[in-house]
């Protein structure tokens, strides 16, 4: 699946490069914001009341 | 006599279509628990570690941050009534004394009040000696917004500061972002809760044990005398429950004042 998107990526080396390298840190800042919610519901909600 | 075939000379029989289709769907199927495998192993990376690693990370600016905020804080005293004591006794309660006539003394009973600590700042530090992960103290923040308790353990807006009259509530996570309330089960009545303050050291004695419901509010309702409530998720792992603890202030800066209101 990497293969692939990198084949989709247009332009040069160096501009796929950028791009992959932005929508990394997007992947992984949404994965974050996945795992912290995940997170939050099914394992631990800080012990709070109410 | 060997012929040698080429690939090209070679023809294999042709592969059903429906063969091809299912084979590609089983590949696909396989990749996908391959990726959800990854992304499930990351999950649980990132739960026990990643922001056990940050909240842990944290504790040095919070210590830091918690010194500055006793030294902000404001601290005043409040006389809340006055008490007979005999002549004999050793003036245990603050204030000036007033003899009444008979060698009884009157003293004002006079209540330490600290300023309220600033939104999501560290304030305080809790000790429970019996839990090793806690001998050293973590830090306790004020709110228990999420965003708060990502350093572990914070303290309920809307309820007494510890030390004070009524009951304080403080709430921590157990598996996630530096797990200080994990083995808070461990704990059984009569053993001791220290929380530092700006006003002080304050202990506590463990005196009741529950599993309530996340929707059991009633625990953070203020009590008569001085009491300290710790609630975590429960059972570890699962958000499904609550285990409280309630422990009653026995020594402090106020601790006698309160005792005798109460």
């Amino acid at each position: 699946m990497i293969r692939r998107i990198w084949r989709v990526l247009p332009g040069p080396t160096a501009v796929r490069v950028v791009q992959a390298t932005i929508l990394t840190v997007l992947f992984l800042i949404v994965l974050n914001s996945f795992y912290d919610w995940l997170g939050t519901v099914l394992i631990d909600q800080g012990g709070t009341v109410g | 006599m060997t012929e040698t075939l080429t690939s090209t000379e070679l023809e294999l029989p042709a592969q059903p279509a429906a063969n091809s289709t299912s084979m590609q769907f089983v590949h696909n199927l396989g990749w996908t628990f391959v990726y959800l495998g990854v992304l499930t192993l990351g999950f649980v990376v990132h739960q026990l570690y990643i922001t056990t690693w940050f909240a842990q990370q944290n504790q040095p600016e919070l210590a830091a941050e918690r010194v500055e905020q006793w030294a902000a804080t404001e601290i005043s005293e409040v006389v809340v009534g006055s008490a007979d004591v005999a002549p004999d006794e050793p003036g245990v309660l603050s204030g000036a004394t007033g003899d009444t006539g008979d060698g009884v003394r009157s003293e004002p009973l006079i209540l330490q009040i600290e300023s309220a600590p600033d939104d999501g700042a560290a304030f305080a530090l809790i000790r429970i000696p019996k839990i090793e992960a806690l001998q050293d103290g973590w830090n306790v923040v004020e709110g228990v917004s999420s965003q708060d308790l990502r350093n572990g353990a914070g303290h309920m807006p809307n309820t007494a500061l510890p030390g004070q009259p009524g009951n304080a509530v403080i709430s921590g996570h157990r598996t996630t972002w530096g797990q200080p309330f994990r083995e808070l089960d461990a704990l059984d009545p009569g053993d001791r809760i220290e929380v530092d303050t700006a006003l002080g050291t304050h202990i506590y004695e463990v005196k009741e044990i529950r599993i309530v419901k996340p929707t059991d509010v009633w625990v953070a309702d203020p009590r008569e005398g001085a009491w300290l409530t710790l609630t975590t998720c429960n059972p570890e792992f699962s958000a499904r429950e609550r285990l409280v603890i309630a422990a009653e202030l026995v020594f402090g800066p106020n601790a006698d004042v309160i005792e005798v209101l109460s």
